[in-house]
């Protein structure tokens, strides 16, 4: 009796348990590129570990400057994503300024991303040369060079857009350069070569940045890549700003310590893998 | 003209734009205006007329947005201003252009004209593109001192120019690159191909030149034309011409390549209706055609870069600094020269301010 019954039981759990093994496999996480969904990119401008507030004086460089910000934008554009399994997702003609003053600027939305599990992402810090280049009736959205206002995010005479800018003030930069104290840096510079002229100088930049936690992309997930930009690291990365000696930078070949210390300011902090 | 447009405009049976169709076939009057003229003697234009071709609204638009202080901050300087028509579209009498607040530049205003064979723009070429041209001396402290944004603001809320932009561009929706794109299309029309030289070469009715302007032209093809090239009158590269470096130290392309290669270099600007651009160089510094030869002949200095065809190797193995002109051939080149000024184009009404 108690045999039989054993056995009943141990019978029913085997049947219970193949039930569930194969409501499992109906469950599997099954990834069809066809299915897509958007990922967002979340740019969080900082300052070393402080957060970034635009005219707030409580910033101090590696050479011991402290400094306020009044504006940093730049642009982001050429953004790929790379699955695990080494192949690349590229998001061609697509260009975003992020401005530190506007908040929406600083979520970048994907559409259209084939469900993955994507371990690596790169950008360009700032405009192609082909867009560069490219006619004004295809310069629309954040590429129209009529549209910055006082951002002015284009040299009217150097043609090519500003990549970066950051600007400020600091009682490090002398009185005798500027009243107000103020600092200037707008990196540009895509390399020229148009008409057939020679090349001058490229500061366009190719951030490559981890993700530990993987995107993964499914129709029922849309990940958010949340990034910190330290913006200290324009000043302390591998080359070390000083603001007393370096506060004015309108040409190319100055800027370009700049745009490569600014090129090690991104990384990943964390990514949202939420179902919806 | 007009009317007929409009007309086609206004139809919507297929076959009766069928109909008016065949008749352009037949018609030649029914041919639309050509609004860009290329001369029989110019090469092919480098603007990429495919993408915005000059139409007759297109050009209305830009005509009235070239002769409006609104693309300045305070509504006072137009293009106009400083591109004068009766001066081939230059800043007569300026050696450097005065702009808003009566503030001064550091470089003498380039003509208006052929602009379609240009392939860069300002005496250093910072600018690639007819259509990105405008943004600087608006956005330019001390020529116009606005913002592009705020002008493409100011025309949205304009009266004027909603209607004008609709006829251009189908919808009344005013924009960056439409403004950016009827500008050039006014600009592409400023075409200066009717010189007394130019009805010499294609043997048109008025087409003659006296001796001494034909011993100006041949003393000109061998003295001149190594830059001053073709029919456009340059090779559109740039080049040292051995000046005084002095004023504002003016280091020309270097401004916007960083090249050492080119420093002190300019433009090689085109030399037609050259006798109503006065005054000459990138700052304006000669105000006549004699001092601009009598620079090339005795004053040519060796700074950096300078241009290797103005440092000549004599059969004695000395190397001499410009070109050698007597002077008979400078009276004869300068009476050459003049033969290059375009009086219809100078006159023409379809570029003057209404």
């Amino acid at each position: 009796m108690r045999i039989h019954f054993s056995y009943q039981l141990i019978v029913s759990v085997l049947i219970a348990s193949i039930s569930v093994i194969s409501c499992k496999k109906d469950d599997v996480d099954v990834i069809d590129p066809a299915v897509k969904n958007s990922v967002s990119i979340q740019f969080e401008n900082r300052v070393g570990d402080q957060k970034l507030v635009l005219g707030t004086p409580a910033y101090k460089n590696a050479a011991g400057e402290p400094f306020a910000l009044t504006t940093l934008n730049y642009f982001i554009s050429n953004i790929s994503l790379k699955k695990e399994d080494g192949t690349v997702q590229k998001f061609p003609n697509q260009y975003f300024l992020v401005r530190q003053a506007d908040a929406a600027s600083q979520v970048i939305t994907l559409k259209d991303v084939p469900s993955g599990n994507y371990s690596e992402m790169s950008f360009m810090v700032g405009v192609d040369s082909a867009k560069s280049v490219s006619p004004v009736s295809e310069r629309v959205g954040a590429l129209d060079v009529t549209g910055y206002g006082t951002d002015g995010m284009y040299w009217s005479w150097n043609s090519g857009y500003i990549f970066l800018k950051i600007e400020g003030t600091s009682t490090a930069v002398p009185a005798t350069v500027s009243a107000s104290q103020s600092f200037a840096m707008h990196v540009g510079g895509y390399g020229g070569g148009w008409n057939g002229s020679a090349k001058t100088v490229n500061n366009l930049r190719t951030v490559t940045v981890p993700m530990t936690t993987k995107a993964t992309v499914r129709g029922n997930i849309a990940p958010e890549i949340h990034l910190f930009v330290d913006a200290l690291t324009i000043f302390n990365g591998p080359n070390k700003i000083s603001l007393a000696t370096t506060n004015s930078v309108h040409m190319p070949a100055a800027a370009t310590p700049i745009a490569d210390n600014y090129k090690t300011m991104f990384q990943v902090d964390h990514v949202h893998n939420d179902k919806q | 003209m007009n009317m007929r447009m409009n007309l086609k405009r206004g139809l919507g049976g297929a076959g009766l734009v069928l109909g008016l169709m065949a008749c352009h076939s037949t018609d030649q009057e029914a041919q639309p205006e050509q609004l860009f003229q290329q001369p029989a003697n110019f090469p092919q234009p480098i603007y990429a007329l495919d993408q915005n071709r000059p139409t007759v609204a297109g050009v209305a638009l830009g005509k009235a947005l070239f002769y409006d202080g609104i693309l300045s901050r305070d509504g006072s300087i137009s293009c106009a201003e400083c591109h004068n028509q009766a001066y081939a579209f230059t800043h007569h009498q300026h050696d450097v252009s005065h702009g808003i607040d009566n503030q001064v530049g550091t470089r003498n205003a380039l003509p208006i004209q052929n602009l379609a064979w240009a392939s860069d723009f300002f005496w250093d070429g910072g600018v690639h593109s007819l259509d990105l041209v405008p943004i600087a001396p608006i956005e330019n402290p001390v020529e116009m001192d606005e913002k592009t944004t705020n002008v493409i603001s100011k025309l949205r809320a304009s009266a004027r120019y909603p209607s004008l932009f609709k006829a251009a561009f189908g919808s009344d929706e005013i924009n960056g690159p439409r403004f950016l794109q009827a500008l050039s299309q006014f600009m592409l029309t400023m075409v200066s191909g009717n010189s007394r030289y130019d009805k010499w070469v294609r043997k048109e009715p008025g087409g003659t030149l006296t001796d001494d302007e034909q011993a100006g032209l041949t003393a000109f093809r061998t003295k001149c034309s190594g830059c001053h090239t073709g029919e456009l009158f340059t090779d559109n590269r740039f080049r040292n011409n051995g000046l005084f470096i002095q004023g504002s130290k003016d280091e020309g392309r270097a401004h916007v390549t960083e090249l050492p290669e080119d420093r002190y270099t300019f433009k090689v600007p085109s030399l037609r209706n050259v006798e109503k651009t006065l005054p000459y160089m990138h700052d304006g510094r000669f105000y006549s055609l004699e001092a601009v030869l009598d620079h090339y002949a005795e004053n040519v200095q060796r700074t950096e870069n300078l241009d290797p065809l103005l440092m000549q190797t004599d059969k004695s193995g000395q190397v001499r600094l410009g070109i050698a002109l007597t002077a008979d051939e400078k009276r004869q080149i300068i009476a050459f020269l003049k033969t290059l000024t375009d009086d219809q184009f100078l006159r023409d009404p379809r570029f003057a301010v209404q």
